[in-house]
């Protein structure tokens, strides 16, 4: 009795697609039958497509006896002989089976078309898990991450199977590391030193073929890695406070990208700035000192610089000098960089309203302001467009988030960003200019948030609240910290006029 | 082009509600992939460079929303860019601004055993280190003395692989002299042992494997000199009486990841001398990247953004975002990123030259390329197989080159002064 073994029974029920082939006309006669390659199926096979769920279910045939699950029907049946139990193959039909081939569900994926399937269910579930799946098998000796089970089996078994130890106790996969290892480590040297004649016994190539305790894996070195220097400003090496200090890394990132809603979106349409009142004083003030102290602040590598980061006092507050970012060695000053504060330095102000929608020169800065125009524009369904807004740069009311005027020569020492400007009743200068104020950028406060940066919302009584409303979401509320340094805060550091 | 091939890397951002700038951004800023965040690093130093710091203070602004020091490569890397260029701002209007200058960053000290970990991380440095030792080993066949100029940035690395296949060398091992200049860029990584004690190390090591070693510094002037003096003074000591060579010694240079260091003014004098020494072989391995003297920032953040990808890339691979030892590696990178974009003039030392042109430098002082043999490729090839497998290698007329996913990474050449072909 030839039975069908092949899965094509059980899966064909299951397709939630199921073409009748090929786009490609089927050839009359197939004559010489090749090898497929893969990926290059039968022509006339009959092309599933499963949906993920369906791809990734496994044993779904349960036996009623053992509970133990099986992926076909017809595995399933065999097992139900072993019980004893009434079993039933599907019975090869006489005419000829048509040949099945499966596509990958993800749209844009190269086996998603037709003309790329592959030729059994195991291989596109394999390659659905390499391709599109979380590597959730991890190889506890090299850390290499898997998405199959059987390939992290495959490796599993080879890994450490071909090690080299070094007397000091760390191990090595690769030879040329281990040699270079072996030659400058202290135990080479001890040994020598203690075994001067005997060179020949100095060649402790131990290629160990067991698996040692995985504790001893790891290379040591990795153990006895110094604190890492901090990176890139806020990069924060991961020191032991990390794990704790995360969360509000990730709380960060989440209100900081989303995009407002169209129903927040005020009604205005006119994508046009209108500046009632020029700026007087532009600045541009940074100083990284006390960034790189903030380990919660991983997500933008300048987030306190821009504030939008959490508004924690511990965040930018460094009444002592923080470690600098530039220096990984705690013993290194500090270094703080400042952009100039004074406005004559950097000439132009905002006073040219379209100043800075328009492309200053090079080809590249061209399309980039194109591109950040064609985005303001893009989002921009109901709000005065302004590049600013568009920035996700939203206005603030003036009472609560004065910005103001801040003495350059005395930043403190965590100050993230001064933006000094001589905050004028009606705000003028750089806080209009980060916060998008009516003043500069129109009559409506409406803001508008192409990448989501500022989220103008949640803050009812507040109109034009965007940056305030970032900065409650992301931090506790504090928001008015921006300058990072706890004596700074709230209403102190506005010196507003 | 560059930034389309690695989109798979790109930077998903989060968009919470998919209404319509969800839609109207798919594909730009929805997902800023390398070629947006690209275009804004161009756009942030173009207005630094025609002084709109409203602008650059703008588009930093918005890079700092991309970027992420322990997030996704790209977001790493624009970190390291940003930082750059908030750097050079700061620089560019000194002026105004609170720099504490002291002095160059300082960096953390490795041990001697972490810099090898560091040095095999990924295969950036074995693999000019492999190939090199196989062209070196195969071109000192038969000969009982070989003299090596070592001219490189991680202290002596190379070596331990060498004198292990010398000492096993069919023939004998011969005696091995490795000179090197006393004062190095000072460009990371950094040791917290001396280069006497490296020598010290890699002499008893040569003891273990029957190679007679010494290990000689050319002392050139201490680095506080001037710059271009300190060069000056390496150049005048590459003669033939300053360094002790000998006549029935085969003479190896070795330049690893070095000549990019050499101001533009002597690179040609550098190897017009080297070639007068009469060198059996010479090899040169860099970086694939142009970034020198006489690129514009844009060029530089351009080449540079689409080339530093890589290792911050290949990392992603195998370790976990939060590694320390991924994190100190790609802050030496971003280190020199630093180095790249915030400054100009004889202070940007690092002055990259791709392969081609170096090629055809070589070629204009009087240089012929010597191919790697099929054993120095086989050697290469399992190197890379046993690190990530988007490692790869391919051979460009005489030159290999080490690719990460297809795209240049390191190039290795090795050259003779013509007439002395094989």
């Amino acid at each position: 009795m030839p039975v069908d073994l092949d899965n094509s029974s059980t899966v064909s029920g299951d397709a939630s697609v199921s073409s009748t082939g090929n786009q490609n006309p089927p050839p009359k006669s197939a004559g010489k039958k090749k090898r497929n390659l893969p990926g290059m199926p039968d022509p006339d096979a009959e092309v599933i497509a499963l949906s993920p769920k369906t791809l990734m279910a496994t044993n779904r045939f349960v036996c009623e006896i053992c509970n133990k699950g099986f992926q076909r029907d017809q595995n399933l049946q065999l097992h139900r002989r072993g019980h004893n139990l009434p079993w039933k193959l599907r019975q090869r039909s006489s005419k000829e089976v048509r040949k099945k081939v499966y596509v990958c569900p993800v749209a844009g994926c190269v086996h998603h078309e037709p003309s790329r399937a592959l030729g059994d269910l195991t291989g596109i579930k394999k390659h659905f898990c390499r391709k599109h799946g979380e590597k959730k098998w991890k190889c506890e000796k090299c850390s290499k991450k898997y998405a199959v089970q059987s390939d992290w089996k495959a490796h599993s078994k080879i890994c450490g199977t071909k090690e080299y130890r070094c007397d000091c106790g760390t191990l090595f996969s690769r030879r040329d590391s281990f040699i270079t290892h072996r030659a400058f480590c202290d135990a080479l040297a001890e040994e020598s030193a203690k075994n001067h004649t005997q060179s020949k016994k100095l060649y402790p190539e131990t290629v160990t073929r067991k698996n040692p305790e995985p504790d001893q894996k790891s290379p040591t070195v990795v153990d006895s890695h110094p604190p890492p220097p901090s990176p890139p400003s806020v990069a924060l090496a991961p020191t032991p406070a990390i794990s704790a200090e995360t969360e509000p890394t990730k709380i960060v990132t989440s209100s900081v990208l989303p995009i407002r809603s169209s129903s927040e979106s005020p009604e205005n349409n006119a994508p046009e700035v209108i500046i009632e009142e020029a700026p007087r004083t532009i600045g541009f003030h940074v100083s990284l000192s006390g960034l790189s102290n903030d380990h919660s602040n991983n997500n933008g590598a300048y987030a306190g610089l821009f504030a939008t980061s959490t508004a924690s006092p511990s965040l930018y507050a460094s009444s002592t000098p923080s470690p600098s970012l530039f220096a990984p060695s705690s013993s290194i000053e500090p270094i703080s960089l400042c952009l100039s504060t004074s406005p004559s330095l950097f000439g132009p102000t905002i006073q040219d309203p379209p100043h800075f929608l328009t492309p200053l020169a090079p080809q590249p800065a061209m399309s980039a302001t194109a591109l950040l125009q064609k985005a303001a524009q893009m989002g921009s369904t109901g709000s005065g467009g302004s590049l600013l807004r568009g920035l996700g740069i939203v206005s603030t009311t003036s009472s609560s988030m004065e910005l103001s005027n801040h003495d350059g020569a005395s930043l403190a020492p965590g100050l993230g960003l001064g933006l000094p400007c001589s905050s004028g009743g009606s705000g003028s200068g750089l806080k209009e200019l980060m916060m998008g104020n009516s003043s500069v950028f129109g009559p409506k406060q409406t803001t508008l948030d192409f990448l989501g940066l500022g989220r103008a919302v949640g803050n009812g009584g507040n109109p034009g609240g965007g940056l305030s409303a970032l900065l409650t979401s992301i931090g506790n509320g504090g928001g008015i910290d921006l300058f990072g340094n706890a004596e700074f805060s709230g209403k102190d550091i506005s010196r507003s006029s | 082009m560059e930034a389309e091939l690695r989109s798979n890397t790109s930077t998903p951002i989060s968009v919470q509600s998919p209404g319509l700038l969800g839609t109207a951004l798919r594909g730009c800023l929805g997902s800023l992939d390398g070629a947006c965040i690209e275009k804004l690093l161009l756009h942030c130093a173009s207005a630094l460079e025609s002084n709109d710091v409203t602008l650059a203070q703008q588009v930093m602004w918005v890079l700092n929303n991309v970027a992420s020091a322990l997030g996704d490569p790209n977001q790493r890397l624009t970190s390291w860019f940003l930082r750059a260029l908030i750097s050079r701002a700061s620089r560019v209007y000194p002026t105004s601004m609170n720099f504490n200058t002291g002095n160059a960053l300082q960096r953390r000290l490795m041990s001697i055993t972490e810099l090898v970990a560091y040095v095999d991380l990924i295969p950036w440095h074995r693999f000019g280190f492999c190939a090199s030792n196989s062209a070196i080993f195969r071109i000192i066949e038969g000969y009982s003395k070989v003299h090596i100029l070592d001219f490189s940035i991680t202290y002596c690395m190379q070596w331990p692989t060498l004198v292990d296949v010398l000492g096993k060398r069919p023939e004998g091992p011969p005696s091995l002299r490795i000179t090197v200049p006393s004062v190095r860029p000072p460009v990371p990584p950094f040791l917290n042992v001396s280069s006497e004690e490296v020598g010290l190390r890699l002499a008893n090591f040569a003891r273990s494997r029957d190679v007679l070693f010494e290990l000689r510094m050319i002392e050139a002037d201490s680095p506080s000199s001037v710059k271009n003096s300190y060069c000056n003074s390496l150049l005048s000591k590459l003669n033939i009486l300053d360094l002790d060579l000998m006549d029935d010694e085969a003479l190896v240079i070795n330049c690893q990841n070095w000549i990019r260091y050499l101001p533009e003014e002597h690179k040609d004098a550098f190897l017009n001398i080297i070639k007068g020494l009469n060198p059996r072989i010479i090899i040169i391995v860099d970086e694939d990247c142009d970034l020198n003297s006489s690129s514009s920032l844009a060029a530089r953040i351009t080449n540079g953004f689409n080339y530093l990808w890589i290792p911050f890339d290949s990392l992603e691979t195998f370790l976990p975002k939060e590694s320390s030892q991924r994190i100190e590696y790609e802050a030496d990178i971003g280190y020199k990123i630093e180095n790249i974009i915030g400054f100009e003039g004889s202070q940007r030392i690092e002055r990259l030259e791709c392969g081609i042109k170096l090629s055809q430098r070589m070629n204009n002082i009087g240089f012929s390329s010597v191919a790697f043999g099929e054993e120095s490729v086989k050697e290469v090839k399992e190197l890379l197989d046993e690190h990530a497998s988007g490692w790869g290698m391919k051979q460009d007329n005489d030159m290999l080159v080490l690719t990460w996913k297809g795209h240049n990474s390191v190039y290795a050449t090795a050259w003779v002064p013509n007439g002395y072909e094989d």
